[in-house]
C-alpha cells in the first residue's frame, strides 16, 4: 500500500529537554494508528511536528512526499488538537461554513452535522459559548470540513462522556471504511486496543514498540510460571536460562517470568525436581502498561 | 479569491458583533459630539466651523480607536486561545488571513466614517461641499494606516489584559494630547509642543485642514508615514523573534 507519512530520525528539543529522541516510522494509506503512551512521552510533540506546527530540531517529515507546511498537504489533512480553541463572535454554523470555504473539495455541510452529532440548536449558538463536549464536536466538524484524506486527533476523547466517546469511535470506524487514514494519540490502552490496527508505543520520547495491538500486548504483558517453593531450588540457575526474564519468590511460591512458558515447564520437568502446584499466569496488560507509566513518573 | 472574500465577510461580522466596537467607535463619538457641539458651545465664535471641526475630531477618534483596540486585542485573543495556531493547519495562508483582517478593518472604518458623518450632518446640519465630505472621509480612511500598524504591534503582546490595558492608555493619551477631545489651541504649551509630533494630531489635522478648504499639510503626511514605517518594522521584528523562540 501507498506510504503517505514518513518520519526519519526526528528529534525535538525544548531548551535542554529532549521531548522526542530520534524516532522514525511511516504510515500507509488507510491505516488507523494509535500513538500510545503516558503523559509526557512525546505524543503531542510528534503530532504537532507531523502537522507542521512545530519544527523538528533534526530529521525530516514528509506527508504525501511533501513538507507538512505546504498548501497541497494542508488541503488534504484535518486535525483536532488537544485544546479545542474556538473563534469568538461567530455561530457554530458560520465557523463551519468559513472552514469549508478554505478547502477545494469540502465535505457537505449536512454530512458534517450528521457525522459529528451537532444538533440544530448547537449550530445556532455562538462558538465561544459552547460547553466542553459541544466544543469537541465542533472541533471534530472543523477537522472534517475539508473532507481530508488524513485525520489527526490529539487525545480526542479526553473530557468526553461514555456515549460521546462511543459515538466518536463509531464515526472514526465509518471514516476508516471510506479509506481515510487516521492517526490518534491516547494514553488509554483500551482505546488503542479497541480502535487501532497498529500501535506506536511511546515512552520518554522514543518508540518502544510498534505493531498490531496483539503484538504489543504480547510484548508488554508478562507471562509467568509459578510453583510452590521447594526450598532447595537454585534461583540463579533458573535466572541464567536465556528464556527466563526474571525469577522471584513471593508468598511461598517461585515465579518465573518468561515469554515461553512451555519451554520453562519443559525445563522444570527435566530437572527432576519435585515441583508442585504449577500455575501459568497471563500477566495483565493494563498492569504492565501502568508500570511503564509509573516508571516515567518516577523520573 | 472566494476564500479571501468569505474570510473578509466573517471578519466584518465579528467586529460588528463586538459590543466594545459598537460602544467605543460608534456610540461614544456621537455622544461626545452632541455634548461638545450642542451643550458646551456657548462662547465659540465660528459655530459652523467648530461643528465641522469637531465632527472630524470625533471621526478620527473613532477610527483610531478601532484600529488600535479592536484589531490589537483581537489578535492577542486569537493567539492566546490557540486559534492562530489552529488556522495554520488549514490551507489559508498567514498572509491571506492577515490581508482579510485588514480589509475587514477598512470596511469597518468606512462604516464608522459613514455613520458618524451622517450623525453630524443630521445633528448640526453641517454643510460641507461634496468634495470636502469625500476628501475628509478618504483622508481618515487612508491615514488610519499607522494606527492599524500600532494595533498589530499591540497584537504581538502575550496577554489580553496587558494588551487591553496598554492599548486603552495609548488610545486615551493620543486622543487627548492630539487635540481630538479639545482643540490644541486651548491645551497647555507643553502638550501642544509634544502633540504636534504625535500621530493623532497629524491624523486629525489633515481632516481639520480639509474642512477649512485646505489640503493636509505635508508634515502631517510625512509624520504619519514615518510612524507607519516604524510600527510595521517593529511588529515584524517582534513577530520574527517570537517565531524563532518556538
Amino acid at each position: 500500500m501507498e506510504q503517505i507519512i514518513s518520519l526519519q530520525n526526528i528529534a525535538k528539543k525544548f531548551k535542554d529537554k529532549k521531548a522526542v529522541d530520534d524516532i522514525s516510522f511511516s504510515i500507509k494509506k488507510g491505516e488507523i494508528v494509535a500513538i500510545l503512551g503516558p503523559n509526557g512521552a512525546g505524543k503531542s510533540t510528534t503530532m504537532l511536528m507531523m502537522l507542521g506546527l512545530l519544527e523538528p530540531t533534526s530529521g525530516s517529515i514528509n506527508i504525501f512526499n511533501r513538507n507538512p507546511k505546504e498548501k497541497q498537504v494542508r488541503e488534504r489533512i484535518g486535525a483536532m488538537l488537544q485544546e479545542v480553541s474556538v473563534i469568538d463572535a461567530l455561530k457554530v454554523k458560520e465557523v463551519i461554513q468559513l472552514f469549508r470555504s478554505y478547502y477545494p473539495n469540502p465535505m457537505e455541510f449536512a454530512e458534517l452535522v450528521t457525522l459529528t452529532g451537532l444538533n440544530d440548536e448547537d449550530l445556532k449558538r455562538k462558538a465561544d459559548k459552547l460547553s466542553g463536549g459541544q466544543k469537541r464536536r465542533l472541533g471534530f466538524a472543523l477537522a472534517l470540513a475539508g473532507n481530508p484524506d488524513v485525520l489527526f486527533f490529539d487525545e480526542p476523547t479526553v473530557g468526553m462522556d461514555i456515549s460521546s466517546r462511543k459515538r466518536f469511535w463509531d464515526t472514526i470506524q465509518a471514516l476508516k471504511e471510506r479509506g481515510k487514514t487516521i492517526i490518534f494519540s491516547t494514553h488509554y490502552l483500551q482505546e488503542a486496543d479497541d480502535i487501532a490496527e497498529r500501535i506506536l508505543l511511546f515512552n520518554e520520547g522514543v518508540i518502544v514498540a510498534d505493531g498490531t495491538p496483539k503484538e504489543i500486548k504480547k510484548q508488554l504483558s508478562k507471562q509467568s510460571v509459578s510453583f510452590i517453593d521447594p526450598g532447595n531450588l537454585s534461583l540463579e540457575e533458573l535466572q541464567s536460562l536465556p528464556i527466563v526474564r526474571d525469577v522471584y519468590r513471593k508468598n511461598n511460591r517461585v515465579y518465573v517470568v518468561t515469554e515461553q512458558t512451555d519451554d520453562v515447564l519443559e525445563y522444570l520437568f527435566s530437572t527432576k525436581e519435585k515441583v508442585q502446584g504449577i500455575q501459568i499466569e497471563q500477566g495483565r496488560l493494563d498492569e504492565a502498561f501502568a508500570e511503564l507509566t509509573e516508571n516515567k513518573e518516577a523520573i | 479569491m472566494k476564500t479571501i472574500l468569505t474570510q473578509c465577510k466573517y471578519e466584518i461580522i465579528r467586529i460588528m458583533r463586538n459590543p466594545y466596537y459598537v460602544f467605543w467607535s460608534l456610540f461614544m463619538p456621537i455622544v461626545f459630539y452632541v455634548v461638545f457641539t450642542k451643550i458646551f458651545n456657548s462662547n465659540i465664535e465660528n459655530q459652523q466651523e467648530w461643528q465641522a471641526h469637531y465632527l472630524m475630531s470625533m471621526t478620527t477618534f473613532s477610527v483610531m480607536g478601532s484600529a488600535i483596540m479592536t484589531l490589537g486585542i483581537r489578535l492577542v485573543e486569537e493567539r492566546t486561545k490557540g486559534w492562530s495556531m489552529f488556522m495554520r493547519i488549514t490551507p489559508l495562508s498567514d498572509s491571506a488571513y492577515f490581508f482579510a483582517k485588514m480589509v475587514g478593518q477598512t470596511v469597518i472604518h468606512v462604516l464608522s466614517i459613514a455613520v458618524i458623518f451622517t450623525a453630524g450632518a443630521l445633528i448640526n446640519g453641517i454643510s460641507l461641499s461634496a468634495f470636502e465630505w469625500l476628501m475628509s472621509g478618504l483622508w481618515i480612511l487612508v491615514a488610519s494606516a499607522p494606527f492599524l500598524a500600532i494595533g498589530v504591534v499591540i497584537g504581538t503582546m502575550k496577554r489580553v489584559d496587558t494588551a487591553s490595558g496598554i492599548s486603552n492608555l495609548i488610545y486615551m493619551l493620543l486622543a487627548i494630547s492630539g487635540g481630538m477631545w479639545m482643540p490644541m489651541e486651548i491645551m497647555p504649551k507643553v502638550i501642544q509642543n509634544i502633540g504636534q509630533w504625535l500621530p493623532s494630531y497629524n491624523f486629525g489635522n489633515g481632516a481639520w485642514q480639509i474642512i477649512r478648504g485646505n489640503a493636509p499639510e505635508w508634515s502631517n503626511i510625512f509624520i504619519l508615514f514615518g510612524y507607519l514605517v516604524v510600527f510595521v518594522i517593529l511588529s515584524s521584528y517582534i513577530r520574527r523573534k517570537q517565531e524563532a523562540a518556538v
